[in-house]
């Protein structure tokens, strides 16, 4: 079932070929239809039915939508910069304190570990829009409304990432622990060295999710931000779609420019993951 | 170090446990727990929004009959989103686990494929998502308006497709589900993103060494998918199902929490609104509580 069948038959690499050509096609297609749509003129945009290509090809809508954007009342680069500073160190508090939080649960197993692990599971099925009032009035309560802060630090609590590394992390082998103990290696230094080498498509995974939220998240940065200047780029862009029929031609090209980041993180994640697979192999 | 080696081993690893997860937890304490346990205070009472602050009012139950005596909408949207999601789980569980067996066969063009098929992960959240509801949608309304009722499009053609379903079976109220189910085939395929890419993360983090020994051992593809991967893989199944309740009992789009935030913001009250928030989460809750139960007792760890 896995790599070491190569000698499988001509029809069964077909087969496996073709269900993922379908599949795959079927998947791309919302994304290749938005891509599509920002280069579509007014008139297509609103066709019906709605075609799945273009057929006039025009750049109109990324001009209306820099022309928008230089008459804005901020800057759009403050805006880029702000997401990613946000985008930056919010996935950045996530992922290490996720990971460091995980690693004795998933391996020590200390009194209430247990229980504070379903409390993790607890917390996961509650969404955070239940949450927002009273966690609006704790913001208030901080000082921590209108600054970066108040959207990256509760990724510090987020618990999706403690739940996917230690679940990861379970799967590491106790004896690469001890032998770690054995030569003299820290609890810091076997999480560092040991652990997290181990479950890197864990935490390349937790990065692109984590990245991918917090740079399009939309919701919170409008509760919490009223300064213009500190608003992130996603929001920026969600004024943009806003503006109606006459909008709808920027607002897809906006969508369009709003996935780039995404992408490039993902093909930088996507090659590591290649990569430790193939290293995974060796490691046995 | 030498000092904590006076202790015992036990003690000294529940300390430098504790070290560990104490960053998380105050984050978790202060953003999480604090907000969830004024949410239930919330629930239990009138929320009025004064010049001077908040002003609370204890009225008991009152908000809770009120959501499941008075309030028709909630009732209807929560039956409807718990069954959505119960024939969603097991559809979106085979599929990405099938994908992701496929994806981690070798074949070519593999990296490409492999690419695609983490498209959604990467795009389906957010400002896309919302450009191309509202773009189809008002699509839709114009076409409807100029009285053109077939369309070539695959965002709307299912429309009619779901009608000729619940005519052939009869409208029997227990197939509607599965009719709703095979309809949003394609919203199952997208949805199935994360969940292909945690499987295939599970599978390259299973030695392959095991592999080799069943091989040698003389197991076939089928056996040793039985008797390795499938139980290596248990503890991410246990994550994934996790992951996929979660993820449609939160999605943006539930007509549920639509509600929630209606009541919340547009009507202002915040108290019945936590009310049925808690209401929601508990049905939740019971709902995972028994599948991570179910799971969990099956669930195969390597370091036992």
């Amino acid at each position: 079932m896995k790599e070491r069948k190569v000698n499988r038959s001509f029809w069964g690499n077909l087969v496996i070929s073709v269900v993922l050509t379908v599949v795959a096609v079927f998947m791309a297609l919302p994304l290749v239809y938005s891509i599509m749509n920002a280069f579509k003129p007014l008139d297509e945009l609103f066709l019906f039915p709605p075609r799945l290509f273009v057929r006039r090809p025009t750049l109109k809508n990324f001009s209306d939508l820099f022309y928008l954007m230089g008459t804005s009342f901020v800057p759009f680069s403050r805006y880029l910069f702000n997401s990613i500073f946000i985008s930056f160190f919010g996935t950045l508090g996530h992922v290490l304190i996720a990971s460091m939080a995980a690693y004795p649960l998933a391996k020590h197993k200390f009194p209430g570990s247990k229980f504070l692990f379903n409390l993790v599971i607890f917390s996961l099925m509650f969404s955070g829009y239940v949450t927002n009032i009273p966690r609006f009035i704790i913001m208030a309560k901080l000082r921590l409304l209108d600054s970066y802060l108040s959207l990256i630090l509760p990724y510090i609590g987020a618990t999706l990432g403690l739940f996917l590394m230690k679940q990861f992390m379970e799967q590491i082998p106790d004896s690469y622990i001890e032998s770690a103990r054995i030569d003299g290696a820290n609890e810091f230094k076997i999480w560092w060295y040991v652990i997290m080498p181990n479950v890197k498509p864990a935490w390349l995974t937790l990065i692109l999710f984590s990245f991918r939220e917090i740079w399009n998240d939309t919701y919170t940065p409008s509760l919490y931000i009223h300064n213009e200047a500190l608003k992130p780029f996603s929001l920026g862009l969600t004024y943009i779609q806003q503006g109606g029929f006459v909008r709808a031609g920027a607002g897809a090209a906006a969508a369009v420019l709003m996935l780039i980041p995404s992408i490039i993180i993902f093909i930088i994640t996507q090659s590591n993951v290649v990569e430790t697979m193939k290293s995974a192999g060796i490691k046995g | 170090m030498r000092k904590k080696k006076l202790r015992s081993l036990s003690q000294r690893q529940a300390f430098v446990g504790r070290l560990f997860v104490y960053p998380w937890l105050i984050g978790f304490l202060i953003f999480f727990a604090y907000p969830f346990i004024r949410s239930i205070i919330f629930a239990f009472s009138e929320l009025d929004l004064t010049p001077f602050g908040l002003k609370l009012t204890f009225i008991g139950f009152k908000n809770f009959i009120k959501a499941l005596q008075e309030d028709p909408t909630f009732i209807q949207y929560l039956t409807l989103e718990v069954t959505n999601t119960i024939v969603n789980i097991p559809l979106i569980l085979m599929f990405s686990l099938f994908i992701a067996i496929l994806l981690n066969q070798r074949f070519k063009g593999r990296a490409f494929i492999r690419a695609i098929f983490f498209l959604p992960v990467v795009v389906m959240s957010g400002a896309l998502l919302y450009v191309l509801e509202s773009n189809t949608m008002e699509q839709f309304y114009i076409g409807a308006q100029t009285g053109m009722a077939m369309s070539n499009s695959p965002f709307v053609r299912g429309i009619d497709f779901r009608m000729f379903l619940i005519q052939i079976t009869g409208n029997i109220p227990f197939v509607r589900p599965l009719i709703d189910a095979i309809n949003r085939i394609y919203e199952i395929i997208w949805k199935s993103g994360v969940q292909i890419l945690i499987f295939l993360a599970g599978l390259q983090s299973i030695p392959s060494s095991l592999y080799e020994v069943a091989s040698v051992e003389g197991a076939t593809p089928w056996e040793s998918f039985w008797k390795v991967t499938f139980p290596l893989l248990s503890p991410i199944i246990l994550v994934n199902v996790v992951y996929t309740v979660i993820d449609s009992f939160t999605d943006y789009s539930n007509d549920v929490l639509r509600y929630i935030l209606e009541v919340a913001f547009r009507r202002l009250q915040h108290g019945y609104s936590s009310a049925i928030a808690w209401l929601y989460f508990l049905i939740l809750g019971t709902i995972l509580l028994l599948l991570v139960i179910f799971i969990s007792k099956r669930v195969f760890y390597i370091s036992e």
